[in-house]
């Protein structure tokens, strides 16, 4: 197993976000994580990725077997996790070149990845469209040879066309390469080209449901909202 | 530059032996030597000057001219004063480097200079420091730029010495341009900077731009102005960023206007580095250390 999350309560400050989380991800599979704003989607993956703003009070994050609870950041990466930002700071000053030598693990085109030319040569996400963020983000992880991959929110603020790109280099550079992916999404919409095994639906600090057909969860989100994924919960009936 | 290649410079000084190499199209020689032999000179000297080079670039040169001043003996005390001359409508290269070879020679380099533009000169000027921690360095150069020359003048200290004074003074004559940069990477040192551009021809611009890092126990009081005597532009850009908890700065940008006709601009800011940015590049496999190496960098590159 990938990634194993067992019973995981998390803390930002006084205030339980994660309250029991449990994940299993095998290796070469992608798995999905929906859930409304403020379910608490944001706070696993930086949980995840080991950021000490967020308190672990409770249960364990295993990376191959291996315990990363309470591993810094960096260590958790050198082990294979990626993870892409939903909204990554800029770095005035430091070229995207510049942050690629220092982190790559492997040789990269970033211009078949999609990228302009000149955004290598420009500072990380100073200036940078929606869309360049989202480019500049998958050279950065794709670079680092992961073994499994977070998306948080990679699709949001793109439109279809922009979804579609990422998408096909997110299948043809990660997924058909055999690594583990899992994508955390508040709309769904990339998931049409994804195709995920497993979709997750997260409610208030919970998973409250795993399903195999992907599009029968999208389905009921779009037509009754994730009110209806609350009452799935409550009345253990399926959406 | 360092001292492999330093056998390449123009003039080389190491403690205070000198040694130069002419090119054809310049004249180098010792302070003390030109002063003798070209009256005129005495209007740039302060006094007759003990040591240093003077260089008068008379023809165009396609490649870097070099200067590089070393300490490599302990308790050396090092008096310079230099003056560059560059002729009109040429557009030249400078390389200056001023280091001590070892961190603990306790050596003292004073150097004052004047580096003159005539009309329409253009002079590319990178001027790099590297000391000790023990070492005193105290410079005072000024630069004169006659009608439509145009200056770069990056001068960065990569090394900085136990006690440093850094003087720079630029007075910008009609439709001339000064590009004035500073960059600081300042550790264990007491650091004062004073620069000034006096734009006093009409049509002259001036930027000067400060980039200073405050690493553990530092302490550093930058003072940049700018002054406007005619119809002209400047703009002043001062940041500062105090990477550890010992380290003190204090930045003053102050402008000046004299003809109501000008304009002169300024931001100035001192922040210390984000934790999110930290965050970020340890979500990229970076330790602490080598993130804030990246961010420093960057931000002095900036």
């Amino acid at each position: 197993m990938v990634l194993e999350i067992k019973d995981l309560k998390v803390k930002s400050g006084e205030k339980e976000i994660l309250k029991g989380i449990n994940l299993k991800i095998n290796p070469g599979e992608t798995h999905a994580l929906l859930g409304p704003n403020a379910s608490g989607k944001s706070t696993l993956v930086q949980v995840i990725a080991g950021n000490p703003k967020y308190k672990v009070t409770w249960g364990n994050i295993l990376f191959n077997g291996t315990d990363i609870t309470k591993l810094p950041t960096e260590e958790r990466i050198k082990l294979g996790l990626a993870i892409t930002w939903q909204n990554p700071p800029t770095i005035k000053g430091v070229k995207l070149s510049k942050l690629l030598d220092k982190i790559s693990k492997q040789g990269i085109n970033t211009e078949e990845l999609g990228a302009n030319p000149g955004i290598l040569d420009r500072s990380v996400n100073l200036n940078f469209s929606g869309g360049e963020k989202k480019i500049s983000e998958l050279i950065q992880i794709i670079s680092l040879n992961p073994k499994l991959v977070i998306f948080d929110e990679i699709d949001s603020g793109l439109d279809i066309k922009k979804l579609e790109k990422v998408s096909k280099i997110i299948k043809k550079e990660l997924i058909d390469k055999n690594v583990s992916v899992l994508v955390i999404t508040h709309s769904g919409e990339i998931l049409n080209f994804l195709k995920p095994k497993i979709i997750n639906v997260m409610v208030d600090g919970k998973i409250i449901c795993e399903e195999k057909d992907y599009t029968r969860v999208l389905k009921t989100i779009k037509e009754y909202g994730y009110e209806k994924c609350r009452k799935c919960e409550l009345h253990a009936d399926g959406p | 530059m360092d001292m492999k290649n330093a056998e390449n410079a123009n003039y080389t000084q190491t403690d205070h032996e000198v040694n130069i190499t002419e090119i054809k199209g310049m004249e180098i020689l010792p302070s003390n030597m030109a002063i003798k032999k070209y009256e005129w000179t005495r209007e740039y000297f302060k006094g007759k000057p003990k040591e240093g080079y003077f260089i008068w670039i008379k023809e165009q040169i396609d490649f870097p001219v070099t200067t590089c001043m070393s300490i490599a003996s302990k308790s050396v005390s090092q008096n310079l004063q230099n003056l560059i001359v560059i002729e009109k409508d040429l557009k030249i290269k400078l390389r200056g480097t001023c280091n001590s070879l070892k961190k603990d020679l306790c050596s003292r380099h004073t150097a004052s200079g004047k580096i003159i533009l005539k009309k329409n000169a253009v002079l590319e000027y990178n001027h790099i420091h590297t000391w000790g921690n023990e070492d005193v360095v105290n410079t005072d150069y000024e630069f004169i730029l006659e009608k439509g020359s145009k200056l770069d003048y990056n001068y960065k200290v990569s090394s900085t010495p136990g006690n440093m004074k850094l003087n720079t003074k630029i007075t910008c004559l009609e439709n001339s341009t000064a590009n004035l940069t500073i960059i600081g990477n300042c550790e264990n040192s007491d650091v004062k900077i004073r620069d000034d551009i006096i734009l006093k021809g009409k049509n002259s611009s001036g930027i000067l731009k400060l980039r200073l890092v405050g690493k553990e126990n530092t302490k550093i009081l930058s003072h940049s102005r700018i002054t406007t005597e005619a119809e002209c532009k400047g703009h002043l850009d001062c940041q500062g960023l105090p990477i550890h908890k010992t380290s003190e700065m204090i930045l003053i940008p102050e402008l000046i206007c004299k003809d109501n006709q000008s304009q002169i601009t300024h931001e100035a800011s001192i922040g210390k580095i984000s934790e999110e940015e930290l965050n970020y590049l340890k979500s990229r496999g970076l330790n602490e250390a080598e993130a804030i190496e990246l961010i420093v960098n960057g931000f002095l590159e900036n």
